[in-house]
């Protein structure tokens, strides 16, 4: 078949709309596999888990309750304790992890330091350890009887300390365990930001005269402020959602001292089988965090202003 | 092919789609690579998910099944317990996906999972199960009912409650267990016993940092006839006999002879081995199978007898429960499942081999009138074990009343426990609190005492 010049403007045309086609559709079949991931993986679950919410099981099948799972919510003394508890561990754990993660970056990023790179990956590894070695490597350490905390208590004269039974020190045990978890992932994000500021700054700052501490309060943490805004708020929302330490530490206990409402959520759907009352927990949960992370936000966007 | 589409274009695309297919297969993967319903004699790979002990009972029943059944073959995975139910669980909660052929299961969870998913498991009734009954211990049987009376598990071991006590220590203090007939004289003689030896009577997890941390007190109130519920469903946690027994504990504890061993296997073991530094170990029979094994040089040191009265004149023996094997209704192979359930559980072939293997108390009759079975235990000072445990399941016993919120109680009650042994609580007072918990998240009534 021959080709008349009659043809080409509308073969020209119409490649030229499929090209443009072509250059739409790319980008998304290019998302495809995250798009179908998130779909497959997060937003059935999470759709799921709102039915679930409404439902309660009964005779082998989930019954339309309406609201009532979360009217019991409100009455049940154990959330509260939870909630209580999450906040008790949130408002001492999270300062104390950030202002050591502030001491840690500034000293990685001291050319002071001898072989900042083997220190700064040994303080990020405890973040992808697994949560079993965390574990036992924890239950190791705090174990009252031959623990190795308390054996270097005991030989340096301290009295040993009942870690994982007391529920002042099971909630102590929490926090240590988190620092220790966490503490690095903040560091470096707060190492990141610090190479954002200006060494010029601090050299005319010395020819100033002004002191170290004098640096740091007014050009580091000044300068750190981005990285200081992103980990307060990440942190509370991570702290918020906590499972993993009271799980592998404590199982919640002593007497629920260090149950939390994630630890709680998972009490109610795998250990009770009360699947629609822990998706009411998830979902009062999700509402918590949102609001503290949103007025975390205000409140700390206004202030850097 | 005169493609308009470039090469680099339909690679992106293949790779898209290659990923998204890949995304969608991990989402189903329940592994039902099966045959439809296969039949026994066909080509089947059966999985079975249990834990230590019975693990190795039933790993040794394997050779045998698959000699007498070509063509299938069976795998025994030890996931552990207490994480075995996490596994069912959301297996069931699933729909069934994932789920192993055969599990092992036991009585406290037997109930809430025929309630909860009534279409988990396979209806054994439908598959001949009800032949079997006369073979199996009454009590037991019918922890594996629903409401119609089908069944859907096979009894694998039953357990009666004993205490084994280390002889040697007893001795040494100038003590006479054979003497001791009620609990309280127990404690009295423990006191004794940490005088003259520095051992402690027995351990308690203090702290519940497992829930077996309760094991201890739900044989105490067993022998006074009580449990979590009773007969009507409803609470009788903050009973009288339920008090009386956690105050045993809280007295035992006050007077400085209840060692703080977290719970679990490992500590557990440390304290069949000796390492716990305890007298005895109120315990139940599968135990003693496992005392050769992890306590070899502790050999006919360690005894074991029915445990004391709270009373005198009262029970001396007491249900603890067993385990079961069920199909999953999910299984591609649930013929061939059943089949491997009877072979291990109810034929003497099958039996020997759990038996030999595990030394769990097995709970299909025929096998306790064995010659072997009653012959003299050599680890015990060649104590005829198997008769006592015969004996004691004959004894009259209270019944349990476990229903679909056992672990809540079990969650309710530990906390109470933990507050009366760590924070010195009274036990009226803390049973009382736990029961209103109970009652206010099962909507279940507070029995009257």
């Amino acid at each position: 078949m021959s080709v008349t010049a009659a043809d080409a403007p509308a073969r020209a045309r119409r490649t030229r709309s499929r090209r443009r086609l072509r250059a739409q559709a790319t980008p998304y079949l290019f998302l495809a596999p995250v798009v179908l991931l998130f779909l497959t993986f997060k937003a059935y679950p999470t759709l799921y888990a709102l039915y679930l919410s409404l439902t309660t099981r009964s005779g082998g099948q989930d019954v339309f309750v309406g609201a009532d799972n979360f009217t019991r919510l409100l009455g049940d003394p154990l959330f509260w304790q939870a909630l209580r508890n999450t906040v008790l561990i949130l408002v001492t754990q999270v300062p104390v992890m950030l202002v050591i993660a502030v001491l840690l970056a500034v000293a990685f990023n001291s050319a002071l330091l001898k072989g900042r790179a083997v220190l700064r990956v040994s303080y990020f590894l405890p973040i992808v350890m697994g949560l079993v070695a965390y574990g036992i490597l924890f239950s190791a350490l705090m174990n009252y009887q031959d623990g190795l905390i308390n054996f270097v208590l005991d030989a340096v004269g301290l009295p040993k300390v009942p870690w994982l039974a007391d529920p002042f020190w099971a909630k102590m045990a929490i926090v240590v365990a988190m620092t220790w978890h966490y503490t690095g992932n903040n560091a470096v994000i707060y190492l990141a930001q610090l190479q954002s500021i200006p060494t010029e700054l601090y050299e005319a700052a010395s020819v100033d005269g002004a002191t170290a501490r004098q640096r740091l309060w007014h050009i580091t943490l000044p300068g750190l402020r981005p990285a200081l805004f992103l980990t307060v708020v990440l942190s509370t929302i991570g702290t918020l959602q906590l499972f993993d330490e009271p799980y592998v530490l404590t199982n919640g206990g002593p007497d629920n001292a260090t149950l939390t409402i994630g630890m709680y959520l998972y009490q109610n759907a795998f250990q009770f089988f009360d699947f629609g009352y822990a998706s009411a927990i998830g979902y009062v949960l999700t509402a918590i965090v949102g609001v503290v992370a949103l007025a975390q936000m205000l409140i700390l966007r206004r202030r850097s202003r | 092919m005169t493609s308009t589409i470039p090469r680099r274009a339909r690679r992106a695309v293949a790779l898209a789609l290659g990923t998204a297919l890949l995304a969608g297969t991990a989402a189903c993967s329940g592994g039902d690579a099966g045959d439809g319903d296969g039949t026994a004699g066909g080509d089947a790979e059966l999985t079975i998910w249990t834990w230590d002990q019975p693990g190795e009972g039933l790993e040794a029943a394997v050779p045998g099944f698959e000699a007498a059944h070509p063509g299938v073959t069976v795998t025994v995975e030890n996931v552990g317990n207490p994480a075995i139910w996490d596994k069912i669980t959301t297996g069931m909660a699933a729909g069934g996906q994932g789920l192993a052929d055969i599990m092992n299961i036991g009585v406290d969870y037997m109930g809430n999972y025929i309630e909860t998913f009534p279409d988990g498991f396979a209806n054994l009734s439908e598959m001949g199960a009800d032949d079997l009954e006369q073979d199996f211990p009454a009590t037991l049987w019918g922890s594996a009912q629903d409401a119609d009376g089908n069944v859907y598990g096979i009894p694998m071991e039953v357990n009666t409650n004993v205490v084994f006590y280390r002889d040697d220590l007893f001795d040494q203090a100038g003590l006479d267990m054979d003497a001791i007939e009620t609990w309280d004289q127990l404690l009295e003689a423990g006191i004794t016993l940490k005088e003259k030896t520095g051992t402690d009577l027995f351990a308690m997890d203090k702290a519940a940092s497992q829930a077996d941390s309760a094991n201890m007190w739900q044989l105490l109130a067993r022998l006074e006839g009580t449990f979590f519920f009773d007969a009507d469903g409803d609470i009788a946690l903050s009973g009288e006999g339920a008090v009386r027994a956690l105050d045993f504990l809280k007295r035992a504890n006050d007077a400085g002879i209840v060692a703080d061993v977290p719970g679990g296997w490992d500590n557990l073991m440390r304290q069949v081995s000796g390492d716990g530094n305890v007298a005895i170990l109120p315990g139940a029979s599968w135990m003693a199978g496992v005392f050769p094994d992890n306590a070899p040089d502790l050999a006919g040191k360690w005894a074991v007898r029915r445990p004391p009265a709270m009373e005198e004149g009262g029970y001396t023996a007491a249900s603890a429960g067993g385990t079961f094997l069920a199909v999953a209704s999910s299984s591609p192979h649930k013929d061939a499942a059943w089949e491997f359930v009877q072979y291990a559980l109810a034929s003497m072939e099958g039996q020997e081999a759990v038996y030999e293997a595990s030394g769990l108390f097995p709970s299909y009759a025929p096998m306790w009138e064995t010659e072997d079975f009653s012959a003299p235990n050599e680890y015990f000072d060649g104590m005829k074990v198997n008769q006592l445990f015969i004996e004691a399941l004959s004894q009259d016993t209270p019944p349990d009343y476990y229903t679909a919120d056992y672990a809540r109680a079990l969650r309710a009650y530990t906390d109470a426990q933990t507050r009366v042994l760590v924070s010195g609580a009274d036990p009226q007072e803390a049973l009382d609190e736990a029961a209103e918990l109970l009652a206010g998240q099962t909507g279940r009534d507070i029995a009257d005492s």
